[in-house]
């Protein structure tokens, strides 16, 4: 009965081919630039005005944004929709459960997951915004639901904007796959 | 009719992917593949089963019948049955009523049944048996009409079974064709096996080699 069970962690198959170099330096240059955007507005524009566009979930984004550039979670609704949902329930598991925050933190992960399974907008880096949301400090808490707007749904756009921007001048690259 | 499938069979035979096959494949796409070489694997089979379902429904009796049909009526005197097969080429005919409904099929093995062949019903044994008794069983023929020796009730199929149930029709039953017929049992058209290999290699040069 339990040989079947550890049998499975064995896996079935191998793992993909490596990609060639010259994809692995598009996908280099695509991070950079897509990061290095953000966090210059970010800094630059809107510190001053005690704003912020900039959330350590963007990092994650940016890896399947310019690195898995066909993957499903990768494309515009993954990328807008996950991270404007997950945002949107992580405030909202804070709101609830204020006082245990592990708590907190372990609804608003498991929620997101089952919001974009159904949504079809799975978008894996969106899990960390939902996280941020409930764990991220007093200024995330203090901003409520504007914080899906403004780090979230408007940080996305402009990372959206580099990558089809970007993603489709190689020419064996091209961005989107789909828009909906 | 019950349509006899194995869940189990493979549909590839000898030409299942290799893991091998696969990562050539995902080497020749440039950029990242989000995906596994097995789930492309299953994906893959899947989609080849589904690809083999859809273009065996495609083709219908109907689309593969012969449509002006040689056939004779009940009172069809045998020797006007065998004369008509003989000078057509053809091994069975539908037999039919006055409405062209069809009652039975007479095929050339009824004929060499009732000429007294043991075990395997065919020509040869036919002849082996005259070579035997220095003659055959003619005497009670000649009198008998169509509806004395046809197979009935004929096994028909209406216009919109798939040829692939007809194939396994004519492997279940070993017959080598059947009547198509209307609701009310009128005949319309005849599949042979031959019309059967023809609508297999048609089905097989739809599938597109890229």
């Amino acid at each position: 009965m339990f040989g079947n069970y550890f049998r499975k962690m064995k896996g079935t198959t191998k793992s993909p081919p490596r990609v060639k170099w010259s994809e692995i330096c598009w996908s280099w240059l695509g991070g950079f630039v897509g990061i290095s955007v953000v966090a210059y507005l970010n800094q630059s524009v809107l510190e001053a005005t005690g704003q912020m566009l900039f959330i350590a979930s963007f990092g994650a984004s940016a890896v399947l944004l310019f690195g898995a550039v066909k993957s499903p979670l990768a494309q515009p609704p993954n990328l807008l929709g996950g991270h404007l949902l997950c945002a949107v329930i992580g405030v909202s598991a804070y709101k609830l459960l204020p006082t245990h925050p592990w708590l907190a933190a372990a609804l608003a992960v498991a929620t997101s997951i089952a919001a974009m399974h159904a949504t079809k907008t799975l978008h894996p880096p969106a899990g960390a915004t939902a996280l941020i949301a409930v764990m991220g400090g007093e200024k995330i808490h203090q901003l409520g639901y504007l914080f899906a707007v403004m780090p979230v749904g408007v940080g996305a756009a402009v990372l959206l904007a580099v990558a089809l921007l970007f993603n489709n001048i190689p020419r064996n690259r091209r961005y989107p796959e789909f828009w909906i | 009719m019950s349509k006899n499938t194995d869940e189990n069979q493979t549909p590839f035979g000898g030409m299942d992917l290799t893991d091998q096959d696969v990562q050539e494949a995902m080497k020749a796409i440039p950029g990242y593949l989000d995906i596994t070489p097995g789930d492309f694997k299953e994906l893959y089979r899947h989609a080849y089963r589904h690809a083999l379902e859809r273009l065996s429904r495609s083709l219908t009796a109907r689309d593969i019948m012969t449509r002006d049909v040689i056939c004779v009526r009940r009172e069809t005197p045998l020797h006007e049955v065998a004369g008509i097969m003989g000078s057509r080429g053809i091994s069975g005919v539908p037999v039919v009523d006055s409405d062209r409904t069809v009652v039975g099929v007479i095929s050339e093995m009824d004929f060499l049944t009732r000429m007294g062949a043991r075990g395997r019903k065919n020509f040869l044994s036919v002849v082996a048996d005259c070579l035997k008794t220095r003659g055959v069983d003619f005497l009670a023929m000649p009198d008998q009409r169509a509806e004395d020796v046809m197979s009935s009730p004929a096994i028909t199929v209406t216009e919109h079974v798939s040829y692939m149930e007809i194939a396994r029709l004519f492997i279940d039953k070993a017959i080598n064709r059947a009547p198509v017929v209307d609701q009310e049992g009128h005949l319309m058209g005849i599949v042979s096996r031959a019309d059967i290999l023809e609508a297999t290699q048609r089905t097989i040069c739809k599938i597109p080699s890229q």
